[in-house]
């Protein structure tokens, strides 16, 4: 009989919140994204596909509920297991997704690494670009959801800041600025550094299936996480976390879902980039500075 | 009635010479009912039965009387577009504006009539109302203080193809057509616009009247300035200009900046400006930090700063990522290649 050697890296209940935060993200992107590019072809097209107004607008809503219910479960999974299962670690320790002492030195590390100047340090369960993704999903989430409740009920947001602090405060377009940049920065974020980050890393080209069936080899943490690795060896762990390996099946699922979302963000990503060098173009050409960048086509 | 016209019908026909009269009247009126070519321009259809063929009508250039702009204008009348516009109904006549044309006789210009017509006149007889309000508005004197060229009421209520199609005041392409009229003059407020959510999802093509548009808050024809106590935006009515849409509005709610000034070049160069003058004049630095401008203005660099940061720290960190993890799979392979040998 062959050995099992196929980890559970993430339970059900993540795997079920990543997959409807993909879903909600997704739709907040593609039904926002539009107003920030409002200048440009695609964004009409795709703010048409959407529904146009109002229509993108309520699938945004909607979206952003979703959103916020995921991070609903988020934090009341972090409750039960805080205060009813009593896990320890959750907050502080190699477990804990908040940045600790060794993360530091693995930068360090990592920097050396960049340079041949060593080897790579073993990291532990979560690699330290991994807890930056959590932190600034949190941070994230926090204020798309603050600015996007003062931009969806204006009145009602204004109605308790005082006339006079609203003289210099004006809340929503404050929410707005806030909103747009923060969608741009993670949107960007999400669609490159965590694309490359995780999933089209050369060692999980095209899509990172452990998010998707949660399964992961042994060698593989072995290679990635050396110390998460070895903790579990050390403390007998390794058998318990041991799972039956993924059906082909939900492999194929994996790939079939992931690939298309895949697509979807580089080509959002490449759309914005686009919009972005035509807009430091005409910045430059606006700003007079005596020369004219289209002069080099005057032969 | 008709009793009554029988016997004066019948009365009538005892006299030969009355009989005569009448048959030729009617006659008369057959011929110019039903003949091509009619007498005289009264009715719509007599004017479409020409200017619906581009065998009888072309095109002509036109110099606007007051513009001085010339134009190819297309004398033939589209005539849905016409009835969708808001002189197309069924009691509007082509001569109740082309006054000039009234009883002119057609057949005595061989089925046409002189060619160049007077400018028409929307203010006289019909439009007195708005064009006063519009002509006496500080928009209007201050243009003329500038020497600006007064735009006319056509300049404004204007058709997508032609200028004849005036369009109802909440047609879309109307609606559309303002703010780039306003915009034309009113650039930099045109811009800001655009970077404010109204402004961006009118950009995108949605133009019905829940998005406002240039005029739903300046008002149409009496455009004041803002601080004036009757302007739509003054201190008296904002209240009640914004809650139309926003119902509920409140002082707060009705300070909102609705032109930001953070991607206007012009605003840095005055704080640039103001604070070389700072010793000169500190009223000028001072009049830049009490607007509401300056904590979206910074909010905004804040947010370039973060993005620059992230993107240039995270994208090279990836970059190295990759190149590493290539070389370490190289190194390794060269490793177990001398293994095997």
């Amino acid at each position: 009989m062959a050995k099992n050697n196929t980890l559970l890296r993430f339970k059900l209940f993540h795997r079920f919140n990543h997959f409807i935060i993909i879903i909600s993200f997704f739709g907040l992107v593609l039904t926002g994204m539009p107003l920030v590019f409002k200048d440009y072809g695609w964004a009409l097209w795709l703010y048409k596909l959407l529904g146009g107004y109002p229509t993108a607008g309520y699938i945004h809503r909607i979206c952003a509920l979703v959103t916020f219910f995921a991070a609903f479960l988020h934090f009341a999974f972090l409750t039960f297991e805080a205060t009813v299962r009593k896990t320890k670690g959750l907050f502080w320790g190699p477990d804990s997704l908040i940045i600790q002492p060794r993360d530091v030195l693995n930068i360090l590390g990592d920097v050396l690494w960049f340079f041949r100047l060593g080897p790579r340090p073993k990291f532990d369960r979560w690699i330290y670009w991994e807890k930056f993704e959590y932190l600034s999903l949190m941070w994230g989430t926090f204020v798309m959801g603050a600015t996007g409740f003062i931009l969806w009920f204006p009145v009602q947001s204004t109605s308790i800041v005082p006339a006079s602090v609203a003289n210099i405060i004006d809340l929503p377009s404050i929410a707005l600025v806030a909103h747009r940049y923060e969608a741009i920065l993670a949107a960007g974020f999400i669609f490159t550094i965590h694309f490359f980050h995780t999933h089209m890393l050369p060692d999980n080209i095209p899509v990172d299936e452990a998010m998707f069936t949660g399964r992961v080899s042994e060698d593989h943490i072995m290679h990635e996480r050396g110390a998460y690795y070895e903790r579990l060896k050390n403390e007998d762990q390794l058998e318990e976390c041991k799972v039956k390996p993924a059906s082909s099946g939900a492999k194929f699922v994996a790939k079939i879902f992931g690939i298309p979302i895949l697509i979807v963000g580089l080509l959002m990503v490449s759309f914005m980039l686009s919009a972005l060098v035509c807009s430091i173009v005409s910045v430059i050409t606006d700003l007079n500075i005596g020369f004219d960048i289209f002069s080099i086509f005057a032969f | 009635m008709v009793s009554l016209l029988k016997v004066s019908i019948t009365s009538i026909s005892n006299n030969k010479i009355l009989h005569k009269l009448l048959l030729l009247s009617f006659l008369f009126l057959f011929i110019s009912t039903f003949s091509s070519k009619n007498l005289f321009a009264q009715e719509n259809s007599e004017c479409l039965e020409c200017h619906t063929d581009p065998a009888e009508v072309d095109v002509k250039v036109r110099v606007d009387h007051v513009t001085g702009e010339v134009e190819i204008v297309s004398m033939l009348v589209d005539e849905d577009a016409f009835h969708a516009s808001a002189h197309g109904g069924e009691d509007f006549y082509c001569i109740d504006c082309h006054a000039d044309l009234e009883d002119v006789d057609l057949e005595e210009t061989e089925g046409g009539h002189y060619p160049n017509l007077q400018p028409v006149d929307c203010i006289t007889f019909c439009h007195d109302d708005p064009a006063e309000e519009f002509l006496e508005s500080k928009h209007v004197s201050l243009m003329k203080e500038n020497d600006v060229q007064t735009p006319t009421c056509k300049h404004c209520h204007a058709g997508e193809k032609s200028k004849r199609d005036t369009p109802r005041a909440d047609d879309l392409y109307h609606r559309k057509d303002t703010i780039e009229k306003c915009g034309g003059c009113h650039e930099k407020f045109l811009h800001s616009y655009r970077n404010n959510l109204h402004g961006q999802v009118t950009a995108l093509g949605h133009l019905d009247t829940d998005i406002a548009t240039c005029v739903d808050c300046h008002g149409q024809h009496t455009i004041l300035h803002s601080s004036e106590p009757e302007s739509t935006l003054g201190p008296e009515k904002v209240i009640e200009t914004c809650g139309r849409c926003h119902p509920g509005a409140n002082d707060s709610f009705v300070k909102h900046v609705a032109h930001p000034e953070y991607k206007n070049l012009q605003y840095y160069k005055s704080a640039l400006i103001a604070l070389k003058n700072i010793r000169k004049d500190p009223e000028q630095i001072k009049s830049i930090f009490k607007s509401p401008q300056i904590i979206i203005t910074i909010t905004f660099i804040l947010y370039i700063g973060i993005l620059i940061q992230t993107f240039a720290g995270f994208g090279m960190h990836s970059l190295l990522i990759w190149f590493g993890t290539v070389l370490d799979e190289r190194k390794e392979g060269k490793e177990s290649g001398h293994g095997k040998k």
